[in-house]
């Protein structure tokens, strides 16, 4: 995910860089596209970065 | 990555979108920050900290928190005092690596994608809904969002939970469900699908901090439908905390306390006192869902979430977009985290043919060769990372230190290591002073060693020629009173590490060929869609079912909750699977036997019957398991003795066919008939939805039809709970029960009877009805024999297990093995469809990259050692290591694509045949000798 | 050192996934803790060979800290 200013070919756009947003992106780039990962706020984790532990496994979350 | 941006406009159409955006500034080169957090520390104004949900304050400029990506501080330009009143500018001069800029615009920003995939989240609950709870008018009611900050040992109490009215801790705490959802007030009738499952991990929380704390949850239904949640219940239950069934209907004030004013389904009304009440909040459709539907034109349903069909759950109405998440419907972390695969591969879908063009391949210069007749020549680089390591720890005095080591030909200091300048730096000096080992004192190597070895890679090294010390993590940070001690500790490490890296060798980047094969086991929805999914991308797969036909058991269902008409969908999809060309259909087949590892496995399918019974060999790179389940058939309340007995599937036949009598008068329903700790321990999930559909339907044929549903929890979540509320309204009557008195169902000549204790009107009833029909649950089939052929680990219930419940869903412990369907867990279609795009996109991952990477850190066993006892074999958790026949005797064998480096099998080798890449005997051994070294030179001078 | 109080050296083998994330998570809420240990970074404790404990006390640690 770099920062290059050219436009590319084989490109998706994901829109909000939540947690399903993180996963998509990641995927898409494992499937051997390029990602523009969009988020609105200053850093991307989403809801989830808030939470202190998942349920059920009180895994932490971060 | 683009953060801190808006979403203004969206042109063309699919293959060929133009997204128009605005990213507003941040004030803050992200180049150049390093993060080091001293302008936050300068900053004079105070700022509500919206990442603790306003529970602490923080400055205008500052970074959500320590783990955030990108890693960059940024100005929040509305309490900002130069961007609102042009003044202050502190932070500018503070800044050693003069990352602050005001000068930064806002600039748009035009995307050319083919593909758009919306995860936009999920929305709060207006805080109106939240009133009549007290919450704004009185402290001590919270949100279970502000909660789970308040719980959070890194939150801004350090995970102390205190009474924000007078401090006190709290003794007793209430947590109210189907807060702002399930209510019609506020136009959310869905259920939110989550808060049931964090109230129960806030209260075991709680419980885990102080286990004197009193905690009631007031519930409607607890919706721990998922997989294994029900135990967390159970757990919950079993240490003291109380679930009480009742609706609250206000929350005020009383004394220092809080009065829950509440009615339970026996109609009476009760009052309670609480020191805290916690609101469950749930999930509302994002704020900007009404915009994104206008730029991307996408259809929203009646609750503002993105509409999808049952068949095809993260297909938008607008070709080229899919969704994925909360925006597609309420739900939690590991759903949306399989929605996310399966929506990559429908984008993958639509971009097949660009696949690759716009990735970037990188190039190495080649390795220079280091062979164990090279002197050892160590360089050693210490980190200042700003003043973060040099304000505690005396790098100079550490570099110094290191100079005087054994096999260090050169050491110096950087002020930031990870730096642009350092590592064009690094790299020259590894030329010029003929480095080949690289130690560098800084930060984690969690986090920073990819960076460096990437450093090596550019200048000619073998990236296992490093190692990385952390001074700063584990020392700097957390000695930052005692700056002797943490230098003391830093020369330590630094030793430890020089000692180490000189028995460092280089290790191969070993790949291995995959074969671009996929064998698909189970010809139901879930191994159909998984197969057709793959197929879409252009890679071939065997589909393996069991019975003669594919279809699964999607046969025995006849509409959806939805409406959706199933056999007419089922048709077009196993014609779509038997026409393509890049699926082989074997039916009346098992899996006879499989060897091998991700990319290469090779298996045996047994299929046929009698005379035509053959066994044919295939060899593909992945597996992907769908092999379902089935019917749970429990010999309880006179199943199969009396024909007015049936299941809900038999009910569901029966109501789709012409029988005139098919919806008769009178119906009794009984839910988890057989499961939730009878004879199965888990909640099926579809049961409750399964009984709502026929209670519609019977209505539909027969609207005086008299149907009582008994049920422990209605488990209708999401957008079904729609349906309800329908069945509800159109007269069917819904009684819980008690597990200690379940009801009991007898034979009554033509009628059944049914006796249960009516929880209502807290009276026995004896009833005879003209038909019992039983939610009976569903089992996984043939996860026994399955999971030893292939390794794989099963639950308690015999489903199959994910390699981690929450962010890999869909992956087995075992790489290249993929679960999906219900033999990964009981699921309603529209979810199990998800799944299978997930597995599918998880398993076109190593078949589009046709290799696979193994981390060189693998084990290695040396053959000549080995004395083929199979100890390794039995320890190892991943099935990476084989034994093979070595001339005449046994010997072990790594199969490295498989190895996930943990060392159990040269930890416990008795030959010491065993070596791990990077963390050999003998590195770890002069690791601990080094620490020795300085303990014997200790002691020397205190004694 | 000073002799009158007791400051055990420590020879900490800490897991790459659990226990070595879990103290540099430390770090980064800043937690302080004694200065006495000195840790060595395994993929697993699983790596964590019993003679490489016994190595640690013969080496002169006065404790060793397994963390995984």
């Amino acid at each position: 995910m770099g920062k290059a200013m050219i436009q590319r070919e084989g490109a998706v756009m994901i829109l909000g860089g939540g947690i399903a947003g993180i996963q998509a992106a990641l995927d898409m780039t494992d499937l051997g596209y390029y990602v523009y990962l969009v988020e609105k706020s200053p850093a991307v984790g989403g809801v989830m970065a808030k939470l202190d532990k998942t349920f059920p496994t009180n895994d932490c979350s971060l | 990555m683009i953060t801190n941006a808006d979403f203004l406009a969206l042109e063309g159409k699919l293959g060929n979108f133009t997204a128009k955006l605005n990213i507003r500034p941040r004030y803050i080169d992200a180049d150049a920050c390093t993060a080091c957090g001293l302008c936050t520390q300068y900053c004079p104004k105070h700022h509500s900290d919206s990442y603790n949900e306003g529970l602490a304050v923080t400055r205008p400029i500052h970074i959500d928190y320590a783990q955030a990506v990108p890693a960059t501080y940024y100005i929040d330009p509305a309490s900002c005092m130069y961007v609102q009143h042009d003044t202050c500018q502190i932070c500018v001069p503070v800044c050693q690596s003069h990352a602050i800029n005001f000068n930064q615009q806002p600039e748009p920003r035009d995307l050319k994608v083919g593909a758009v995939i919306l995860s936009p989240g999920f929305g709060k609950i207006a805080s109106e809904t939240l009133e009549k709870f007290s919450y704004g008018k009185h402290p001590d009611v919270v949100t279970a969002y502000e909660y789970e900050r308040m719980t959070t040992a890194s939150g801004p109490f350090l995970g102390e939970i205190r009474c924000f009215s007078d401090g006190r801790h709290p003794k007793s705490m209430a947590f109210i469900q189907c807060v702002g959802s399930r209510d019609l007030g506020c136009d959310n009738g869905y259920c939110s699908s989550v808060c049931c499952m964090y109230a129960i991990k806030e209260a075991l929380v709680t419980k885990e901090h102080d286990p004197e704390v009193d905690i009631t949850i007031y519930y409607m239904d607890i919706r721990t439908q998922g997989k294994d949640f029900d135990a967390a219940r159970e757990r919950a239950e079993a240490i003291g905390i109380k679930f009480v069934r009742a609706k609250v209907a206000d929350v005020t004030p009383w004394d220092n306390h809080l009065k829950l004013t509440y009615s339970t389904l026996d109609g009476q009304h009760k009052f309670d006192a609480h020191d805290m009440v916690v609101l469950s909040v749930g999930l509302e459709s994002p704020k900007d869902a009404g915009k994104i539907s206008e730029i991307t034109k996408i259809e929203l349903n009646q609750y503002d979430f993105c509409k999808t069909e049952t068949f095809t759950p993260l297909q938008t109405t607008e070709d080229g977009i899919v969704v994925a998440g909360a925006f597609q419907g309420p739900k939690d972390i590991p759903e949306s985290v399989t929605q996310s695969s399966g929506a990559a591969i429908l984008a993958s879908t639509v971009l097949k043919k660009q696949r690759g063009r716009g990735t970037v391949n990188k190039e190495y210069p080649d390795e220079l060769a280091v062979t164990d007749e090279d002197e050892v020549r160590i360089g050693v680089f210490v980190c200042h990372c700003g003043i973060n390591i040099s304000s505690v720890v005396d790098c100079p005095e550490v570099a110094e230190n290191a100079g005087g080591m054994e096999n260090v030909a050169y050491y110096t200091e950087n002020l930031y290591s990870c730096s642009q300048d350092a590592q064009e730096q690094i790299k020259q000096t590894i030329k010029d002073k003929k480095l080949n080992r690289v130690v560098i004192a800084a930060c984690s190597p969690r986090t920073h060693e990819p960076l460096f070895q990437e450093t090596l890679k550019d200048a000619g090294l073998n990236r296992n020629l490093f190692e990385m010390v952390n001074i700063r993590d584990q020392c700097s940070w957390v000695h930052a009173n005692d700056p002797e001690a943490a230098t003391e500790k830093s020369k330590d490490l630094v030793r430890m590490a020089v000692s180490k890296a000189a028995h460092i060798q280089p290790l191969p980047e070993q790949t291995v060929p995959v074969i671009p094969k996929a064998l698909v086991l189970g010809g139901g929805i879930a191994g159909m869609t998984a197969a057709l999914s793959l197929a879409d991308q252009g890679f071939y797969s065997v589909l393996v079912e069991k019975s003669s036909k594919i279809g699964g058991n999607l046969q025995n269902l006849k509409n959806t909750l939805a409406g959706d008409e199933t056999a007419g969908y089922l048709k077009t999809l196993t014609a779509k699977v038997k026409r393509s060309k890049n699926i082989d259909i074997v039916t009346d087949a098992v899996l006879a036997q499989t060897n091998g590892f991700i990319g290469n496995f090779s298996s045996v399918i047994e299929s046929g019957k009698g005379k035509k019974k053959k066994e044919q060999t295939y060899d593909h790179g992945v597996i992907v398991v769908a092999t379902g389940g089935y019917e749970h058939r429990p010999d309880l309340y006179q199943l199969g003795k009396s024909k007015k007995v049936v299941t809900q599937r038999e009910l569901e036949t029966k109501l789709a066919g012409r029988a005139k009598n098919r919806a008769p008068d009178s119906i009794v329903m009984i839910q988890c008939a057989g499961s939730r700790g009878e004879d199965l321990n888990y909640c099926s999930k579809v049961c409750c939805n399964h009984a709502i559909k026929n209670t519609l339907k019977i209505k539909e044929i027969n609207p005086d039809s008299q149907i009582i549903v008994l049920y422990r929890d209605m488990r209708t979540y999401g957008f079904a709970e729609d349906a309800y509320l329908e069945a509800r309204k159109k007269g069917v009557i819904f009684i819980p029960y008690e597990v200690g008195r379940r009801p009991v169902v007898t034979s009554k000549g033509a009628k059944v009877q049914v006796d249960f204790f009516d929880t209502i009107m807290q009276e026995e009833v004896s009833m005879t009805t003209d038909l019992v029909a039983l939610s009976v649950g569903i089992v996984p089939d043939g996860t026994d024999e399955l999971s030893k052929m292939l390794k794989l680990p099963v639950t308690a219930s015999g489903f199959f297990l994910e390699a981690h419940v929450t962010l890999r869903p869909v992956e087995a412990a075992v790489d290249g093995v993929y679960i999906c369907g219900l033999a990964h867990a009981p699921k309603p279609v529209e979810e199990t469809i998800a799944q299978a795009q997930a597995a599918a996109a998880k398993a076109a991952m190593p078949l589009v990259k046709r290799y696979v990477t193994v981390d060189p850190i693998v084990s290695s066993v040396e053959q000549d050692k080995c004395i083929g006892c199979g100890i390794c074999v039995s320890l190892c958790p991943y099935g990476a290591i084989q034994m093979e026949k070595v001339g005449k005797k046994r010997k072990a064998r790594t199969v490295s694509a498989s190895c996930k480096a943990c060392g159990i099998c040269s930890a416990r080798c008795p030959t010491f045949a065993i070596s791990m890449g990077g963390f050999t005997n003998e590195q770890l051994t002069s690791q601990i000798e080094a620490f020795g070294n300085n303990v014997a030179s200790e002691k020397v001078m205190a004694s | 050192m000073s002799d009158n109080s007791f400051s055990p050296k420590i020879l900490g083998f800490l897991c790459n996934w659990c226990c070595y994330a879990a103290a540099d998570a430390a770090g980064v809420s800043r937690f302080q803790y004694p200065p006495n240990l000195r840790t060595v970074r395994v993929m697993c404790t699983g790596r964590v060979d019993p003679s490489f404990v016994l190595k640690g006390f013969l080496e002169g640690a006065d404790a060793i800290f397994t963390g995984g």
